[in-house]
């Protein structure tokens, strides 16, 4: 018989989260994060160490 | 989560939509700093990471038939590209048993974690609930990305990235698809009538974005959708190639005379929590409408040359043809759609409203500045880190270095590493809306969402799994005493039926009274 893996039931702080449904039953449509939108520098830094030829690379086969 | 089913069970008094959905993922799959990967291979391994070790085959394939058509004949052969018959006759030259390459695994969340033809693939459980199919979808690339990290640890070479999209950017396109159990007596013309236009214009939200263009002219632009431009037909069976905005695969595993199961292919992958609840929520909505036979009258010209169009529309006006020749907008006939729902199901329960909610918000911006849905659109949210970087980088579009970077930044959106990729950059950040939390998310991956029959078989496997002999979507065959018990689960999709069976199984101590149990329920409802 299979051997079950339990995996490690959380890794990270929770994020702030906008539900929609349910404690209050309020069906309004999405509102923004609140949080102030972050200085890009950050993820400009992160985006310009995405190798510029890993799409170049990527290479896969049809699915299903 | 709450796990165990309250009774008496009743999904309407719990902010349920009233109809059974679940969604397959197939994972782009790479190795970063190998020489040469071999995908079907590196599939396989990825999902024998999951499990420790012997791997024991259990998926039940003669109950799967997916060259029947749903208008009544069968096909003899499905249809592949001109590439992928190569790769099959190299395929048919490996040593690997077919059942050791598919590696089927069910896990104890109700879902299946296999090798789909060279994909690693998460199909979740059935679900009941929007949040708990968000859920359970996150928890499939928690669990991807986890397979991944241990595939990574194994080699002596290079790091295992794994992608959730639909594209490798040079023609290879592979699957998120949707699954919604609808009633078999709708007249099959009426689904194709009522999906058609929804589906050429729903990708203004659902979309989840592609930097260029892969077939035909391979033009330098951004499009809205991963998928659009890979479909050709109306209708068919087939789902490799020449593909159908209306797939007419006939497996419904549930009793075919009563249900159908309406296979979605047209659709991309979201990261977007937000987005992956909207897309499925108001494609619930739209087979209620068709269902009530209360649909909005558009009949496009050409549903396909719209849907690709819509996708390439650099102008986001995204105006389509109707028969007749009048223009009409995706965010007109996303309206008409949503008012018609509104008018039939508004105030039916809580989820349908944070759908109808939802939609109108989404179209509202999508009408005024689409750019205000950065954080909850994948295509929008793309577009700004694309267009940001561009700006920084000074790139252009009409250099193919500068494209190829750009492409590399959409594939790193989709990375399911949440130290890396870009959509779990901006989540950590706050920036995404999210519906579900992490505790949730956890959860989901190995707990199975509640009141289905996915629930039936995750606790089924976890609880009697030395006793399982074959498992499928619609049947468990449980062995004892050298005797097979088969479970016809096809009565499942009924609420009433597996809230008996799930309580059954709750209830037993034993197989054998389990097995009385189940017979119990059987005799009292024959």
């Amino acid at each position: 018989m299979q051997n079950w893996i339990e995996f490690e039931r959380n890794t990270r702080p929770s994020d702030p989260i906008e539900r929609g449904p349910g404690d209050d039953g309020d069906s309004g449509g999405p509102s923004r994060p609140k949080v102030e939108r972050p200085d890009t520098r950050d993820l400009l830094k992160r985006m310009r160490r995405v190798d510029p030829n890993q799409a170049r690379r990527y290479r896969q086969r049809t699915g299903e | 989560m709450a796990l165990l089913l309250p009774l008496p069970f009743a999904p309407h008094l719990r902010g349920f939509m009233e109809r059974l959905f679940g969604l397959e993922t197939e994972y782009g799959i790479t190795i970063d700093g190998a020489e040469k990967i071999d995908v079907v291979e590196e599939s396989m391994e990825l999902i024998r990471c999951y499990q420790q070790g012997e791997f024991v085959p259990l998926w039940d394939y003669q109950l799967e038939n997916p060259r029947k058509d749903e208008r009544g004949f069968e096909v003899k052969n499905l249809l592949n590209d001109l590439d992928e018959k190569v790769h099959l006759q190299q395929d048919r030259k490996r040593k690997i048993p077919f059942k050791e390459l598919k590696s089927d695994l069910i896990i104890f969340n109700g879902a299946r974690f296999y090798n789909d033809h060279t994909h690693p693939e998460f199909s979740t459980g059935e679900c009941l609930s929007l949040f708990e199919l968000v859920a359970q979808d996150k928890a499939g690339e928690r669990i991807v990305d986890i397979c991944a990290q241990r595939r990574t640890e194994s080699l002596k070479v290079g790091t295992v990235k794994m992608y959730k999209n639909n594209t490798d950017f040079e023609g290879h396109s592979y699957g998120c698809h949707e699954n919604y159990l609808m009633d078999r007596s709708v007249p099959f013309e009426r689904i194709v009538d009522g999906l058609l236009p929804f589906f050429a214009t729903r990708q203004i939200f659902a979309g989840a974005g592609k930097v260029g263009v892969e077939r035909e002219d391979k033009a330098p632009l951004y499009q809205l959708s991963q998928r659009a431009e890979f479909f050709e037909v109306i209708a068919s069976v087939d789902t490799m190639h020449k593909r159908p905005m209306v797939n007419t695969r006939d497996e419904p595993h549930a009793d075919p005379e009563k249900y159908r199961r309406l296979h979605v292919i047209v659709g991309d992958a979201n990261m977007s929590e937000y987005i992956t609840a909207l897309k499925v929520g108001t494609t619930v909505l739209v087979a209620d409408l068709i269902e009530a036979n209360a649909l909005p009258q558009y009949k496009l010209k050409d549903s396909i040359s719209a849907m690709k169009n819509v996708a390439r529309d650099q102008t986001y006006q995204w105006l389509v043809e109707q028969e007749g020749g009048r223009l009409v907008s995706a965010v007109e006939i996303q309206d008409a759609y949503l008012e018609k729902a509104r008018a039939e199901f508004a105030g039916r329960d809580k989820e349908t409203d944070w759908v109808l909610g939802a939609w109108e918000d989404v179209l509202g911006k999508l009408a005024q500045n689409p750019m205000d849905l950065v954080g909850t659109c994948d295509w929008v949210t793309k577009k700004w880190l694309v267009d940001s970087f561009c700006e920084a980088e000074n790139l252009s579009w009409e250099n193919p270095d500068d494209v190829f970077w750009m492409q590399s930044q959409d594939l790193e959106y989709h990375n399911v590493d949440r130290e890396a990729g870009l959509y779990y950059l901006l989540e950590s950040q706050g920036q995404m809306v999210r519906v579900v939390g992490d505790d949730e998310i956890a959860a989901a991956m190995s707990e199975p969402p509640t009141g289905t029959r996915a629930y039936f078989r995750g606790r089924c496997l976890e609880k009697f799994g030395s006793h399982v002999a074959s498992i499928n979507w619609d049947r468990i065959v449980l062995k004892e005493n050298n005797k097979d018990h088969a479970i016809d689960m096809k009565r499942l999709v009924d609420s009433e039926c597996v809230r008996h069976y799930n309580q059954a199984l709750d209830n037993s101590g034993t197989l054998a009274e389990f097995l009385d149990a189940l017979q119990a329920i059987d005799a009292s409802q024959s």
